[in-house]
């Protein structure tokens, strides 16, 4: 019971970090329809910016600020000056994937040729454990939790409050409607490539002080989880995603702990194997995003 | 002599690629299923040729664990390595039946790629785990050296020659046509009466199997497999191949293979080796594939040598690939 406890409490922490990243990878498929798969190799980059900076002296925390704002920078540059451009040209969505995977390649070999390929560590930065409602915690994973819960509420508010929201939201369900109806959609897709892109760099810095080390593959095994999150609460649906990192995370690390601990991604592939034969749309798919995800 | 075994080198690995390019060229260029974990592929061929070769895992000092363990004959266990990767092509491609966006298909296989090589390196009592299999025999052992390795050469030539034999059986007359019907517009080809489902898994078989067949010879002459050798992103490497050369194309996608082979291998000797990391050539040389990948796509999404669009009289194809 008490190891069971434990790992509900880890994979709240884990999925915590999972939905932040998944919530970005939504926001971005749904303002662009695109499977940005290079997304994984800028939670990577994000990672080592953090180590630079932490390196440098500056606080983890302070350090997961700047990774994110770094990340979201180069996101929105990357979308502008590779993604939107291809789209332009008429690429077919399959080669956008390739695009994609070869530029996460590119980034996470360029990474291992400055940093080098060997494991890297922040060093101690979980602070004192804590223990709420039987649940074991160290403080920095308590602190990403909450961390996590008021990003997502606060993408909450901004989608539902506020106009550049429901400009976000109007670009992502029809992008030549909501153009017609005066809305600047290329600026609102630079902000939501610059949220998403915070996002990941925020997820990255994150993963980086709740894992032991980190290599230059971080990124890419995080992909599992998160897509697997992203999938079951609905590609391109921020809240599905929420809950889906949540649900992901947690039954990762509960059937570690029943099993192998080797077989940690084995629950989250899964789920999403599972939700693509059966529910590809995900369980808050509405039918609009099931429209986009089948062909024809 | 130094020279010669590189080129023997050269030679095997040419030959091993192009029947994986051509397998997984028939698979995405020709019929449109986006497979980014043809590598799995490769890797079932490789590992069936291993435990089919290494006899029974208490053998050599019982140091590696695997299932299995046959001491077939080479071409019996090149033929075991096939059929394992038409087996597991055509398993993967069961996840490819439902009616997807291409790209979330192919995003799902790229997810399966990912996770059974977590899986196999993770379970030790599988295939050895993420130490690999090692010590597979030699076909040609009993030979002085020089020979052996010329032999495996001709071995290989010989498997590439009845590949493509095989390979022009299916992308070419009324069934290539069918299945290039079937990637431009798969409802209208159904609409004519043409089983897509059980094309689409034809199709991941036979490409299964040129995967499998390839993963076997390349295991037979390196004499070892593991699971760093099949990573995901060693799919992207067969994938620039095809769209270098021209999807859809079996010209094509061998000019492409020749192309990055001589791009990979060649272009990072020039580079200058820096003794502090010396896997960076490695490094570069991915690096090299993927800006090789993005800017075919970018500037010419046809290829080298593009598919050649059948012209039919009074009406002029102008669909352009990409």
């Amino acid at each position: 019971m008490q190891l069971l406890l434990e790992a509900i409490g880890f994979g709240i922490a884990t999925g915590a970090v999972i939905a932040l990243g998944a919530v970005g990878f939504s926001v971005q498929f749904g303002i662009s329809n695109i499977l940005n798969i290079t997304y994984g190799s800028l939670m990577t980059l994000a990672a080592y910016i953090g180590l630079l900076l932490i390196d440098h002296g500056v606080n983890a925390w302070a350090a997961l600020v700047l990774g994110a704002m770094a990340v979201g920078a180069v996101s929105v540059i990357y979308h502008r000056a590779l993604l939107a451009p291809l789209v332009r040209r008429g690429t077919r969505a399959i080669a956008m994937v390739i695009v994609t995977v070869s530029a996460g390649i590119i980034l996470q070999y360029v990474i291992v040729a400055i940093a080098g390929p060997e494991s890297h560590s922040y060093g101690e930065q979980s602070g004192q454990t804590l223990h709420l409602l039987g649940l074991t915690l160290s403080a920095g994973q308590v602190a990403i939790i909450g961390l996590t819960a008021a990003l997502m509420l606060g993408l909450h508010l901004l989608l539902t409050r506020t106009t550049l929201g429901k400009a976000m939201r109007a670009t992502s369900s029809n992008r030549t409607l909501a153009r017609s109806c005066g809305i600047a959609t290329d600026r609102v897709s630079d902000i939501a490539w610059f949220i998403s892109g915070s996002l990941c760099g925020a997820a990255g810095v994150a993963l980086a002080i709740t894992t032991v080390s980190f290599d230059f593959s971080l990124g890419s095994l995080f992909l599992i989880p998160m897509i697997a999150a992203a999938v079951l609460g609905g590609v391109g649906q921020p809240y599905g995603a929420m809950l889906g990192g949540l649900v992901v995370g947690v039954s990762s690390e509960v059937a570690a702990a029943v099993s192998n601990p080797n077989y940690k991604d084995v629950a989250a592939f899964a789920i999403l194997i599972i939700m693509l034969l059966v529910r590809p749309r995900g369980l808050f798919g509405a039918a609009w995003s099931s429209r986009r995800l089948m062909e024809g | 002599m130094a020279w010669e075994y590189y080129v023997v080198v050269m030679l095997v690995y040419l030959g091993t690629d192009l029947l994986a390019v051509w397998g997984l060229n028939l698979e995405f260029g020709v019929s449109g299923v986006a497979n980014l974990a043809y590598i799995v592929v490769v890797a079932a061929g490789a590992y069936t040729f291993a435990v089919c070769t290494l006899g029974p895992s208490s053998g050599n000092g019982g140091f590696q664990q695997y299932i299995g363990g046959f001491t077939l004959p080479f071409p019996l266990a090149l033929l075991a390595g096939a059929g394992a990767g038409a087996v597991v092509g055509t398993v993967i491609g069961v996840t490819g039946l439902k009616r997807l966006r291409q790209d979330y298909q192919g995003v799902a296989m790229l997810v399966v790629s990912l996770m059974v090589v977590t899986v196999v390196g993770a379970d030790t009592g599988l295939l050895n785990g993420s130490a690999g299999l090692a010590l597979i025999p030699n076909p040609f052992a009993d030979l002085d050296p020089e020979v052996a390795r010329w032999a495996y050469v001709a071995v290989v030539a010989v498997c590439c020659l009845i590949g493509f034999m095989v390979l022009r059986r299916f992308t070419t007359g009324p069934l290539g046509r069918t299945l290039r019907a079937m990637r431009d517009d798969d409802t209208a080809a159904s609409a004519s009466g043409k089983n897509v489902v059980g094309l689409r898994l034809l199709v991941q078989a036979v490409g299964g199997a040129f995967g499998g067949l390839s993963g076997a010879l390349l295991a037979g002459f390196i004499g070892g497999w593991s699971p760093s050798a099949w990573a995901y992103i060693e799919t992207l490497a067969f994938l620039s191949c095809v769209i270098v050369g021209g999807r859809g194309s079996d010209r094509g996608v061998s000019l492409g293979t020749l192309i990055i082979a001589v791009l990979l291998l060649q272009g990072v000797q020039f580079l200058p080796q820096i003794a502090s990391s010396p896997g960076l050539s490695e490094d570069f040389g991915w690096i090299i594939l993927g800006t090789a990948t993005i800017a075919f796509i970018w500037f010419r999404p046809q290829g080298v040598l593009p598919e050649r669009r059948p012209k039919y009289l009074g009406r002029a194809s102008s669909k352009s690939a990409g």
